[in-house]
């Protein structure tokens, strides 16, 4: 590549030969272990410390600032060791709170491994930044971030762009305090990537997603926690994702799987989020933008995204509903104008309904007892009250689905079906259209557990804003179709009783390892589910 | 570490210097000589590993396509090397741009430097096709005054860009002394740095050198990864010099004034340019002395266009002319600003009635709102400071008041659409 060796004949990194210095720090570290999870440590270099995690830090490795004091301002040093970096480069931050006053942009690295000594232990923080992101990686390739905690970014916490191979481990990105619409944007934020592989991290305080996965493709996002942000985890206009195994609390909506307009990537598909526990997640809603519609107490929710399985996950005490799915009309009614609005989208794939999304086995409990947020208030309204099929004032469904998408779609030119003409060929030969939902298109709940204990056993109900089946329609004046909020039972259900084919798992290929259920966690319980 | 440069960066007084350039419409358009090209005895790189400590009676080729030098006069590309702003060393051309980057009210001086023998090949609408060697210098002065851009003025920095065999490259020198620039890799922030704004107001700001890794945040193009095994990487690009902005007449230092293509063309400098300069995408002149209020619909129009297009499209920018499967930094976004993009065929893609996906704020509900430039989050984002949600991300510590004004003046003439206030 360009002259990398160069650079160190005018500068030197404080680097190399600290490992005495170093040796101290290694008593919670455990020597000579690979990293967990098969990434493995440099071979054949001895090693220095362990982090926290279990990562060996090798004698070979770029030390940043080694003998930085707590508080010291460290971006010079992170500026220089992480430009125009070696292939395959470990770099080390130091043990301690620092502060960081620029954003950190890492230009197509290959094979980079950035560390510090454990989640807990090595904390950059950016409050004084005078950059946006914390941290950017564009373009590169297998590069592991991991070990340490990126504070109060102003705007992203870890953006990679157009990266194939991130993985991003045992790291946080945190804005302490209060939850504010001016806390940072994005925590955890790949976009544009490739196999993307996210663990055993820790988000909290994002105005908008702790954990986000955006137009990118072959995923893995499992065992992180997502705390106190607008979305815990989202995945959006993203392809062959796995979420397993992560923790979703205290968030406004838990785990959210978007298929969002006007985006390169159109729209993705085949998301899978499993054994997760998704639970109280009631924060209010500060965040901006389409994020900022969702109605806090949401635990799961699906937004125009198609291709989605749902299962295994324990989702409970959000005070709206345990899953919402959602076609985008919910968010722009104004059906007649989305060719003016949507047209270019919509040619290249992005679609306003849902399909195919399947809901199962999963433990719903103690969800809906104080239903909010604006984008739901006439819907609430009618489920809290007696305007609803039933008749009588109800608990609000833990499964709401809003249907309207699929009606609009099965009454054909009286209704979407001339959206037809705006697909792409592209996309009309992958499969997207507004014909009437056939039986792979369905919106299937079954096989869910009612976790209530008596006497609230009766109050896990599946709604259905709008009926699906044209011959139970209604219109109004305008001949537009009316909301009839239906609801029913969630266990033994009349509603979106079907099932649907099991999606694929994602595969994520990482320096040439297999990551997730196909690869190495083919032994992991929530993988055989 | 964070040294107000004000004490110790070079004050130029460039007045004398310039005024030979500043009367334009008088001064007859006579051509550059002819038979010897513009980089005639420039000299070009021998292939060889360069010295920055080589002493060369012309641009010191070999160190710029193999060293990074600490001091920007390593390089010799300077007839004075304490002034980058005028005086480049043999086979230097200067060269301006229509309608430019914002970069916080600087002047810009820029040069372009190619080797002896080797043309740059013409592109309709991307940015020109420089042989190896090219290397291309832009230095940054802030005036006292906005509006006396030839009067006083303090050099902040100058940046390279270099062709070498395997990519452009950069390099930021910061004037940390009046008589050399020095590598600054890990980029510089200056505060309190003053000028009297176009306005007669006096403004005062920050400014970022930016670090070396900066640059590729907007001088690159990144590949729509196809699949798992897509290892394509991202391909670092100069961004000014495209035909559209190098399509006017500028005035050289001998006081000829020329369509710099032409010159270029004449010079043995370009080659494949269009007979006939209709041909050539032309973009509008625009600077801190257009009245806005006194342009017509269509002028207003491609003004605008322009200013987004150099200061956003580097970024937002996806399909259209690029390598297939290139896209801008940003081409993820659903914002795409380029100047060659149609209008009326997706004005989504300008924002309109476009919710906010990566960003948003309370009270500006979509990018655009035709008609409603206050609650238009495009706007607001040229004009707040605040990191979270300012654009663009880099060289834009100040608002851009005309620049402002001109998209305000646009948002407010866009064709009515359905998220417009009804009248």
């Amino acid at each position: 590549m360009r002259q990398k060796a160069k650079i160190s004949k005018i500068f030197t990194i404080s680097a190399l030969a600290s490992g005495l210095l170093l040796a101290g720090c290694g008593d919670d570290g455990e020597d000579g272990k690979d990293g967990k999870d098969g990434i493995s440590g440099n071979a054949g270099q001895s090693v220095v410390v362990s982090t926290t995690s279990g990562f060996a830090i090798t004698e070979n490795a770029v030390f940043v600032a080694p003998d930085a004091a707590n508080g010291d301002d460290i971006t010079e040093a992170l500026s220089l060791a992480l430009f125009d970096i070696q292939e395959d480069a470990l770099v080390v931050l130091p043990k301690g709170r620092f502060m960081v006053t620029e954003g950190i942009v890492v230009n197509s690295a290959r094979g980079l491994t950035i560390t510090g000594h454990g989640i807990n232990e090595t904390i950059l923080d950016f409050s004084t930044s005078n950059g946006d992101d914390a941290f950017r990686f564009q373009g590169g390739n297998g590069i592991t971030v991991r070990d340490f905690g990126v504070y109060e970014a102003p705007k992203n916490g870890i953006k990679t762009t157009n990266v194939n191979g991130i993985h991003i481990a045992y790291t946080a990105t945190v804005w302490e305090g209060e939850l504010e619409a001016d806390n940072g944007a994005y925590g955890l934020y790949p976009l544009k990537s490739q196999n993307v592989l996210m663990e055993n991290n820790y988000s909290y305080g994002s105005a908008d997603a702790g954990i986000y996965v955006g137009q990118s493709e072959n995923i893995v996002v499992r065992n992180n926690t997502a705390n106190n942000n607008v979305a815990g985890i989202e995945i959006e206009n993203s392809s062959m994702a796995d979420v397993y195994n992560n923790i979703a609390v205290g968030n406004s909506g838990g785990i959210l799987s978007f298929d969002l307009p006007g985006l390169e990537k159109a729209y993705g598909g085949n998301v899978r989020i499993f054994n997760n526990q998704v639970y109280a997640n009631n924060a209010d809603n500060v965040g901006a933008g389409v994020v900022g519609a969702v109605p806090p107490g949401t635990g799961v929710i699906v937004l125009a995204a198609s291709g989605v399985e749902i299962y295994n996950n324990q989702i409970t005490d959000n005070e709206t509903t345990a899953v919402a799915i959602t076609s985008y009309f919910l968010i722009d009614d104004d059906v007649s104008s989305y060719p003016v609005n949507y047209g270019a989208t919509m040619q290249d794939g992005w679609s306003p309904t849902l399909k195919n999304v399947y809901l199962h086995n999963n433990t719903i409990a103690r969800n809906g007892s104080n239903p909010r947020g604006d984008l739901l208030a006439q819907i609430i309204g009618g489920y809290t009250s007696v305007m609803n099929s039933s008749g009588m004032a109800q608990t609000f469904p833990a499964i709401l689905y809003g249907g309207i998408g699929e009606l609009l779609s099965n009454l054909g030119n009286q209704g979407i079906g001339g959206f037809n003409a705006i697909v792409g060929p592209d996309a009309a030969a992958a499969g997207v259209n507004y014909d009437p939902y056939g039986p792979g298109d369905l919106i299937c709940a079954n096989s869910n557990i009612n976790g209530n204990p008596a006497p609230k056993y009766e109050e896990v109900n599946t709604g259905l804003v709008y009926p699906v089946d044209t011959a139970n329609a209604t219109f109004d004046g305008n001949g537009d179709p009316e909301a009839q909020l239906l609801i029913d039972q969630m266990v033994n259900n009349t509603y979106l009783n079907c099932v649907q084919p099991r999606l694929a798992p994602a595969k994520v290929n990482f320096r040439n390892n297999i990551y997730g259920c196909t690869g190495d966690d083919l032994a992991e319980a929530a993988c055989a589910l | 570490m964070r040294n107000n440069n004000k004490t110790t960066a070079a004050m130029l007084m460039t007045s004398l210097l310039l005024a030979a350039c500043g009367g334009g419409d008088d001064v007859s358009n006579t051509p550059p000589p002819v038979g010897s090209a513009l980089n005639a005895g420039a000299g070009s790189p021998t292939g060889a590993e360069g010295s920055c400590s080589a002493t060369t009676a012309g641009v010191n080729w070999d160190a710029l396509m193999t060293e990074v030098c600490p001091k920007l006069s390593d390089y010799n590309l300077f007839a004075d090397a304490t002034d980058p702003t005028a005086g480049p060393t043999r086979g230097g051309v200067s060269y301006d741009l229509s309608t430019a980057l914002f970069s916080d009210y600087t002047s810009k001086y820029r040069f372009i430097f190619v080797p002896e023998g080797k043309t740059v090949s013409y592109n309709p609408s991307e940015v020109l096709d420089f042989p190896v060697g090219t290397v291309i210098t832009k230095t940054f002065a802030l005036p006292a005054n906005t509006a006396m851009r030839d009067g006083e003025e303090l050099v902040i920095e100058t940046r390279l860009l270099i062709n070498r065999a395997d990519g452009w490259f950069a390099l930021p020198y910061y004037w940390s002394s009046d008589s050399d620039a020095t590598l600054t890799i890990a980029g510089k922030r200056l505060t309190g740095l003053t000028t009297i704004n176009n306005q007669g107001q006096q403004i005062t700001f920050d400014y970022a050198v930016p670090k070396a890794a900066d640059c590729s945040s907007c001088h690159s193009i990144v590949p729509d990864l196809a699949g798992s095994g897509d290892e394509r990487e991202q391909i670092f690009l100069p961004i000014g010099p495209k035909v559209r902005y190098l399509n006017n007449d500028h005035a050289y230092a001998d006081g000829t004034v020329y369509n710099q293509l032409q010159y270029w063309a004449e010079g043995e400098l370009l080659a494949g340019l269009p007979l006939n300069l209709q041909d050539v995408e032309e973009a509008p002149v625009f600077n801190d002395q257009v009245p806005v209020a006194s342009l017509s619909a269509s002028e207003l129009n491609d003004a605008a266009r322009a200013y987004l297009d150099i200061n956003c499209a580097h970024c937002h920018r996806a399909g259209l002319t690029l390598p297939a499967d290139y896209a801008g930094p940003a081409g993820s976004s659903g914002v795409q600003l380029e100047y060659n993009r149609n209008y009326a065929d997706s004005p989504s893609k300008f924002g309109v009635c476009k919710e906010p996906i990566a960003g948003g704020k309370d009270g500006y509900p979509y990018d655009v709102i035709p008609g409603n430039p206050d609650d238009s989050y495009l706007l607001f984002r040229m004009t707040t400071l605040e990191s979270r949600h300012k654009m663009p991300e880099l060289a834009r510590n100040t608002a851009h008041m005309e620049g402002t004004t001109l998209i305000r003046s646009w948002i407010d003439q866009l064709p009515t659409a359905s998220c417009s206030p009804t009248p």
